[in-house]
């Protein structure tokens, strides 16, 4: 669009200045045509003038002499020297020899009578009066078959009484045939025209006929109401050369006008051209159309063109679009589109591939790696099953035995944990507890808390004292014990009758003691390293005596450890506190307010530990 | 056989309507009337009048010749060949003294058109710096209220004598030149100067506005002919009244007069002729009937005319003017 309207902007200026160029050239063509006759024949009469002036000529040489200026020069249909009234007293008041032609002849005469008095008429007075040559206005000749005529006359002066007096007028008479012809032939465009007038602005050719000698350029501006044609034409008789955009309409020419007008220096007349716009344009208009035309065809051409081709280049695009939908599908072995070319669509085509492949692979790899992994989950749920199952997990455990009651809770951090807590009776009188923490997490704990829980029961079957329980425990546990697991471990043996309890602490977190009274007291740290790590280490016992109603609150590293997301231990602090709110509580309730005061320490952090809580109540 | 008989009745009852209308036509008395120039929209009444058949209706049957350059309109009335012309009130006047035994049937203008103008650019806008200076003047008459004019005030100009054109005058081979408003001052527009390019002194504003174009007869022919030219007058006023209602048809006929005659003619110059003569034909509120001649204005002629000649009238208003409305 932009280059169209460049294109159209520049040609259409281009043909304006190529007709201006064009209207210029005609116009001083045609001026010229028209000036090469009138400047020639302009010659004669002022050089017959001077021959008066310089009194080269007699009188009785007159007439001979006119008829020799015609006889030498065609253009000229008659000529005279017309001598001021009385100039020749004897020859009375008019003596103007005349000349003129007849067919093939030349005639001569003498102007002047009582009607016919040329003193006054404008080809005499006028060169009198001003002083200077004169182009007549045309005019018709009546005697001469109503020919459009002009008359060009030069004043002469002689010398009268020493001083130079105007004497006359001399004449010739030209035809304007010859310019109607040039003018005629004139052609611009279809409907273009030139057209001549007069000092006066008369109209001396034009092809409507009936203007001629009848209007004038004003004439015709005022009948057509056209002031901008007025004034041109007062351009135009002052003798201005312009080509301009006409400021008037036509009748005969619809639309836009563009007119040309040049004088012609020797007359005063002056040429105008009329170039109708739409036919100066016309050709251009046509043009634009086929471009127009052309313009869509090929853009449509061009558009449908460039769609074939994105369309060829980008199908395989869709294929591999296909490909990647099928292979996100799980079908690893689809068939990529081939590429034949070389450039990107290959390179495209080599990185698909080679992901297709890695991928297959990677879920091959991935299966097998998931197969495997769900084997070990079921089989590590298996295994806390069997943990769990270890542990006693029936609440009372001893509808029997009214002196003592017990509430445990275990939660590992993973499937399975290092944490354990046991209970039982030996002799039937004497209740064994204990609770232990083995290092570490996961299956290597649980298989150690495991072999520790299976060993204290089988000691406890012979021993009830817990030092030795605990010693032997500790023999076992350290023989064979590459890995240098350790298990923290407090077991304790209350004798139901008298309520004395004997415990042993293997560097397990103090328990607490809450009394019937409400005191709460944690138990001493104790002195003694957890048991695995030294075979030979001797574990020593405590006891100490409970009443009716004592509780006793037993718990592992994982309560008072437990983190929150600042990595803020619940601390012993908080133990205590909780533990000194409930102290009326029941087990079940006193370790069920506890993991609620757990659970909002913690506020949702992850469990790193294992938390293991037992409370006993001694009610013998 | 009757049928026959009926045929021969009827053909003579229509012979006999031809011939009587022919003999009847052949019987309406004749006039000849000659304006005094060539055929143009300042005589448009007369063509309308018989375009129109008013003279016909009236009851006589006119003919329309014109002088030229080589027939002047006196001569055709001297020598008969015209029985009434147009002329400026003043040139009859002039005649009469001079001994030509005319009559004035009827005053067609009741104003002056008379004018000088000069070009703006050659600097005179005032009458006063008109003195010293070269006029145009006609050389065939029409020259008593200028010459008036310029001798009231005492100046000297050269008259130079003008045929009949304007171009003396466009080529400033004079400084200025007698016009009339209705004919030679459009002329010099329809040459390319603008009314503001002119200046303008037109006889009416300096106190010489004496009626113009006049009917004209000798005494003999108004004795003989007086109720053809009363039915002439008449008739004549008829048609100036219908031109007046119809513009542009009289422009036509004018038109086609003058293309008859092969004169120059456009329509823009005879419509402003017609439009500014149809101006002077009105009396306004002079007083008088349209055609009358009121004697103050034979008066004033009578002034502008001894002024000129020193010569007093030999005859009176009454001897001048013989209305035909009595």
């Amino acid at each position: 669009m932009v280059t169209f309207s460049i294109y159209y902007y520049f040609t259409r200026s281009t043909i304006q200045e190529t007709t201006k160029e064009n209207a210029v050239l005609i116009a001083n063509n045609t001026v010229n045509r028209i000036e090469l006759v009138l400047s020639t024949e302009e010659r004669i009469p002022e050089i017959v003038a001077k021959m008066l002036e310089s009194s080269f000529l007699d009188r009785d040489s007159l007439i001979p002499f006119l008829k020799s200026i015609l006889k030498n020069n065609k253009n000229i249909c008659g000529s005279s020297i017309s001598y001021e009234p009385y100039y020749f007293p004897d020859k009375g008041m008019f003596y103007a020899p005349y000349v003129y032609r007849q067919g093939n002849l030349i005639r001569s005469t003498m102007l002047g009578n009582e009607n016919y008095e040329y003193a006054f008429m404008d080809w005499y007075q006028i060169p009198k009066m001003t002083k200077t040559t004169y182009w007549s206005e045309p005019y018709f000749d009546e005697g001469g078959g109503n020919m459009l005529m002009t008359t060009y006359s030069v004043p002469f002066y002689t010398y009268k009484k020493g001083q130079r007096t105007f004497s006359g007028v001399v004449t010739i008479d030209i035809s304007l045939e010859w310019l109607t012809k040039i003018m005629s032939t004139v052609k611009i465009f279809k409907t273009g025209y030139a057209f001549l007038i007069s000092q006066n602005g008369t109209i001396i050719t034009h092809p409507n006929k009936n203007y001629v000698m009848n209007q004038s350029i004003f004439t015709i501006a005022k009948e057509n109401n056209q002031p901008g044609m007025r004034e041109i034409g007062r351009q135009m008789v002052k003798g201005k050369s312009n080509f301009a955009s006409a400021d008037f309409k036509s009748k005969w020419h619809p639309g836009k006008l563009w007119i040309n007008y040049k004088g012609l220096p020797s007359s005063h007349w002056s040429i105008g051209v009329i170039y109708p716009e739409k036919e100066m344009f016309a050709s251009l208009r046509q043009i634009n159309i086929i471009l127009i035309c052309l313009i869509i065809v090929g853009l449509f051409l061009l558009s449908l063109f460039t769609v074939k081709i994105i369309q060829k280049l980008t199908s395989p695009l869709k294929h591999f679009a296909e490909s990647a939908r099928l292979i996100a599908a799980g079908d690893f072995n689809v068939q990529l589109p081939e590429i034949k070319t070389q450039d990107e669509m290959k390179e495209l085509y080599n990185s698909f591939s080679y992901m297709q492949k890695e991928l297959a692979e990677y879920i091959v790899s991935l299966k097998d790696t998931t197969a495997a992994k769900e084997k070990i989950e079921s089989e590590l749920r298996i295994a806390s099953e069997i943990q769990m199952a270890m542990i006693p997990h029936i609440f009372p455990p001893f509808p029997d035995l009214p002196q003592v009651d017990v509430f445990a809770v275990l939660k590992s951090a993973k499937e399975v944990g290092g944490d354990l807590y046991d209970f039982f009776v030996i002799d039937g009188n004497k209740f064994c507890f204990a609770i232990g923490d083995v290092s570490g997490k996961g299956v290597p704990a649980s298989l150690f808390m495991a072999v520790t829980r299976t060993l204290v029961r089988s000691i406890s079957d012979k021993e009830t004292s817990p030092s030795v329980i605990v010693s032997t425990l500790n023999k076992s546990l350290s023989s064979n014990n590459e890995s240098s697991m350790f298990v923290t471990f407090f077991l304790g043996v209350l004798d139901l009758t008298t309520g004395e309890l004997r415990y042993s602490n293997a560097g397990h977190n103090p328990p607490v003691v809450i009394r019937e009274n409400g005191a709460v007291v944690m138990f001493d740290k104790t002195k003694y390293i957890p048991v695995g790590l030294f075979e030979d280490f001797e574990y020593g016992e405590l006891s100490l005596q409970l009443e009716h109603g004592d509780k006793i609150f037993l718990y592992t590293d994982g309560v008072n450890e437990a983190e929150n997301i600042e990595n803020k231990l619940f601390g012993d602090d908080n133990l205590m506190k909780v533990i000194g709110e409930n102290v009326n509580a029941s087990p079940r309730d006193l370790i069920h307010n506890m993991e609620v005061r757990l659970a909002e320490h913690v506020k949702g952090h992850t469990q790193s530990d294992d938390i293991t809580m037992m409370t006993i109540v001694y009610n013998g | 056989m009757k049928s026959s008989n009926q045929f021969i009745l009827k053909s003579g009852i229509v012979i006999f309507i031809l011939f009587s209308s022919l003999l009847s036509q052949a019987q309406l008395p004749k006039l000849v009337f000659a304006p005094q120039w060539l055929p143009q929209a300042q005589f448009a009444g007369y063509y309308v009048a018989q375009e129109k058949g008013f003279y016909k209706e009236a009851g006589i049957d006119v003919e329309i010749i014109h002088p030229s350059a080589n027939k002047q309109v006196t001569s055709l009335l001297a020598s008969g060949k015209a029985d009434v012309i147009s002329l400026f009130l003043v040139t009859g006047m002039t005649l009469k003294n001079q001994g030509m035994d005319i009559v004035n049937v009827g005053q067609i203008s009741q104003h002056s058109a008379i004018l000088f103008v000069t070009k703006k650019s050659r600097g005179l806008s005032q009458l006063s710096q008109l003195n010293g200076k070269k006029i145009g003047i006609w050389k065939s008459g029409f020259d008593e209220v200028p010459k008036a004019m310029i001798a009231e005030k005492g100046y000297k100009v050269e008259w130079i004598p003008i045929l009949s054109t304007v171009n003396l005058f466009m080529k400033d081979g004079i400084d200025a030149m007698t016009v009339m408003l209705y004919n030679e001052y459009d002329q010099i527009i329809n040459c390319g100067l603008n009314e503001n390019e002119l200046n303008t002194f037109q006889a009416a504003k300096y106190g010489f506005d004496v009626p113009e174009d006049g009917l004209y007869c000798l005494k003999s022919t108004y004795a003989n002919k007086k109720p053809e030219l009363k039915k002439f007058l008449q008739a004549t006023l008829k048609g100036w009244t219908y031109a007046a209602n119809n513009k542009d048809y009289t422009i036509d006929v004018v038109l086609k007069r003058m293309q008859q005659a092969h004169v120059p003619a456009n329509k823009v110059h005879q419509e402003w002729m017609l439009n500014k003569v149809l101006e002077l034909i009105r009396p306004g509120n002079k007083g008088v009937k349209m055609g009358d001649l009121k004697e103050t204005d034979f008066l004033k002629a009578v002034d502008i005319l001894y002024s000129r000649n020193k010569v007093k009238p030999k005859y009176t208003f009454t001897d001048f003017y013989q209305p035909l409305s009595k």
